[in-house]
């Protein structure tokens, strides 16, 4: 079981069916969202200049990334997470969870190392089985 | 000379009485009788030699005359003799046919050229000048014989005339006839001597060059002769330009020859394609532009002109012919429909952009409701309409995700016109379509008959060719008709380059004379069953086109329906 899975999404439901899906399946043991990639940024940047203290913050193990959302997209978030800046988290997978059927979408996200996979939604409990094998 | 003999004779004869009256007339004076017979005698030797003298001298005088009239006779004959002989020299040199005609006894002679040229033998040629008009083809004659009789009482100068000859295998030849006249002493013609050229060839060549001219002069396209030479880096002087030219250009061929083309050139031409021609006429090479050229009034037109060098006998660039064409009004076409391209390039980008768009924002929306009833599924529900409600939400749920799924494998497929192929066998791909389907083929139980040993490996992308059967078979289950079993025979087989897969079953089939054109149309339904989409067919369709295949369909009412698909079996 993960400790910290990240999911970003601009739509409440969404969230709160990955959130139950990920309870039920025991997949991990906390959620934590943002409604798009500014806010996400926001989230690393904050765990990035308060890790000097003595209790330093969890860093999500996964992040679940939707592609269309306003303010900051999905794309430009892997642009800036994939970045110097925040080299330090550059451990952790990114699941892009899309209703897109773009073929050039799937191929975009092949560019991208921290990219693991790219899954269609729903989020479901077979596919978490999934991934927790991939993640062995 | 006779004549003479009688006048030399008389001459003699008054000369000699007249001596011998005067001697006569002396003796009487002088002499007495005694000696009468010695000055007789004296008088006739005196009288003898003295005639005699004069004889002589009047003979001899006469010999010179005679001498110099025989020189002058031999002189003339000589000539006539070479004359004579120069003439025949001629007759026989000259291929012309040679005509002698006296008018008045209307006697009418040829020379060999009448049989060499015109076939006529000696005896099949009459003596008068009947035989001649009668040869004249009846449309020349009347004219012909107007302007010869014109000449013949000398109110016309010359004559020469051409007209159609007939020859003794009745075909006609064209000739050039040119004549004189002879005249007597009072000036009235009394003879004529003609000679007929056979200018049939010349004729003839000259009938195919008017033919041949009639594609310069009556030509749509402009053409343009120059000189081979040009000076200063300019296209060489115009010698001729067509009718069409003059249309095109606005330029009489007056104004325009000894002038070189470069007039016709716009601020606008295209300066690049000028210097290629240039560069093609320096190199004595044949070459095509396309440039922009003003007419006469500056007015502006886009020609498309070729230059082609014309080498005479000795291979020397003789001249540049130019043929050009205004293709303002095909420029003008091309360049809408370069922008009519455009617009539906950049239309149909929009819509795909678009269909992406819409299915995305379909889905997402639709995988939430998935999602959510998902969830629903493991909480137990104690009230039974809620129940039935649920259960109602998820079917419907999962009825329109299908249908967006299938839209979306449209659009993919629309959108990929390149697929991969690879080597597939085609009864593993049929194991894969019967376990997805199990559930449906352990209800029917339908009867499946598989044969694929002719062909068993087809060059195909694997992913559609399931596609296409899972959706055939699927059909087939759906459609299976309600009073017999189903029965389904998928055999392939090759011919030629290509494989036929023929999938063939027993159901209700598909009235295809109402609706052969809509079969394997989008949203096309021919049976009203609740869980059809209309979509199936269609995506077979798109599927084996995308492989470059084709598919057809036979099919009965109550009988059943084949599919025949043909697949190109190599890359």
């Amino acid at each position: 079981m993960l400790d910290q899975i990240l999911c970003i999404d601009d739509d409440p439901i969404t969230l709160m069916l990955c959130k139950k899906v990920i309870i039920r399946s025991s997949f991990s043991n906390e959620i934590i969202t943002s409604q798009n990639g500014e806010e996400a940024l926001n989230f690393f940047n904050t765990i990035k200049y308060t890790n000097n203290k003595t209790n330093p913050i969890t860093q999500p193990q996964l992040i679940f990334l939707d592609l269309n959302m306003p303010v900051m997209g999905g794309w430009e978030f892997l642009d800036y997470f994939n970045s110097t800046e925040f080299e330090e988290f550059n451990t952790i997978k990114v699941v892009v969870l899309t209703s897109t059927i773009d073929p050039e979408d799937l191929e975009k996200s092949k560019k991208y190392p921290m990219v693991i996979d790219f899954l269609s939604k729903p989020i479901s409990q077979s596919m978490l089985e999934y991934l927790k094998d991939k993640l062995k | 000379m006779k004549s003479k003999t009688n006048q030399v004779i008389i001459i003699y004869i008054l000369i000699s009485m007249f001596v011998a009256i005067v001697i006569h007339k002396l003796l009487l004076q002088y002499i007495s009788n005694e000696n009468l017979p010695f000055f007789t005698f004296t008088k006739d030797l005196l009288f003898v030699l003295f005639t005699g003298l004069i004889f002589k001298l009047i003979l001899s005088k006469n010999d010179n005359r005679n001498v110099a009239i025989f020189e002058k006779l031999k002189n003339t004959n000589d000539e006539i003799k070479e004359s004579n002989e120069k003439y025949n020299i001629v007759a026989k040199a000259t291929s012309d046919t040679i005509w002698d005609w006296k008018i008045q006894e209307d006697s009418f002679s040829w020379n060999k050229g009448i049989e060499s040229v015109f076939g006529y033998k000696e005896k099949d040629v009459d003596d008068n000048s009947n035989w001649w008009f009668d040869k004249i083809h009846p449309e020349d004659s009347i004219k012909m014989s107007i302007r010869l009789y014109s000449f013949i009482e000398q109110k016309t100068e010359n004559w020469q005339d051409q007209y159609r000859f007939r020859c003794a295998d009745n075909s006609y030849k064209y000739v050039l006839d040119r004549g004189f006249l002879l005249k007597d002493d009072t000036g009235k013609a009394v003879r004529m001597i003609g000679a007929i050229q056979d200018i049939t060839k010349q004729k003839e060549e000259e009938q195919r060059l008017k033919l041949l001219e009639t594609v310069i002069t009556q030509s749509k396209d402009s053409i343009i002769i120059t000189e081979a030479d040009s000076s200063d880096a300019k296209i060489p002087n115009i010698i001729y330009v067509n009718p069409a030219f003059s249309i095109m250009s606005g330029y009489e061929a007056v104004e325009i020859i000894g002038k070189s083309p470069d007039l016709f050139n716009s601020p606008n031409s295209d300066s690049n394609e000028l210097k290629k021609l240039l560069a093609a006429i320096k190199n004595k090479e044949e070459c095509l532009i396309e440039t922009i050229s003003y007419t006469k009034n500056k007015e502006e037109y886009c020609v498309r002109l070729s230059m082609i060098p014309i080498y005479n006998l000795d291979n020397e660039l003789s001249h540049w012919i130019s043929i050009q064409r205004d293709i303002t009004d095909e420029k003008k076409q091309e360049r809408e429909k370069e922008q009519l391209i455009r617009e539906l390039t950049q239309n149909n980008k929009d819509l795909k952009q678009f269909s992406y768009i819409t299915s995305h924002n379909l889905r997402a929306p639709l995988s939430n409701l998935i999602g959510l009833l998902n969830l629903v599924e493991d909480i137990p529900i104690e009230n039974q309409e809620l129940q039935e409600i649920l259960s109602g939400f998820n079917k419907s749920t999962h009825l329109l995700n299908d249908t967006i799924n299938d839209l979306v494998k449209v659009i993919v497929i629309k959108d990929n016109p390149s697929i991969k192929k690879e080597e597939v066998f085609i009864k593993k791909i049929f194991e894969n379509v019967f376990s997805q389907l199990n559930f449906q083929i352990e209800l029917h139980k339908p009867i499946i008959k598989l044969d694929f040993e002719k062909v068993a490996i087809i060059n195909i992308n694997k992913a559609y060719i399931e596609s296409i059967l899972l959706n055939l078979l699927t059909n087939s289950i759906k459609y299976k008709s309600e009073n017999r079993k189903l029965k389904i025979t998928i055999t392939t087989h090759e011919i030629d380059d290509t494989v036929v897969l023929i999938f063939k079953d027993n159901g209700i089939g598909i009235d295809l004379v109402r609706n052969r054109d809509k079969v394997f149309g989008l949203y096309q339904r021919f049976h009203n069953y609740p869980d059809s989409k209309g979509l199936g067919l269609y995506l077979v369709k798109s599927q084996v086109e995308t492989m470059g295949g084709t598919i057809e369909i036979e099919s009965e009412v109550n009988k059943g329906t084949t599919f025949t698909l043909t697949f190109k079996n190599r890359q």
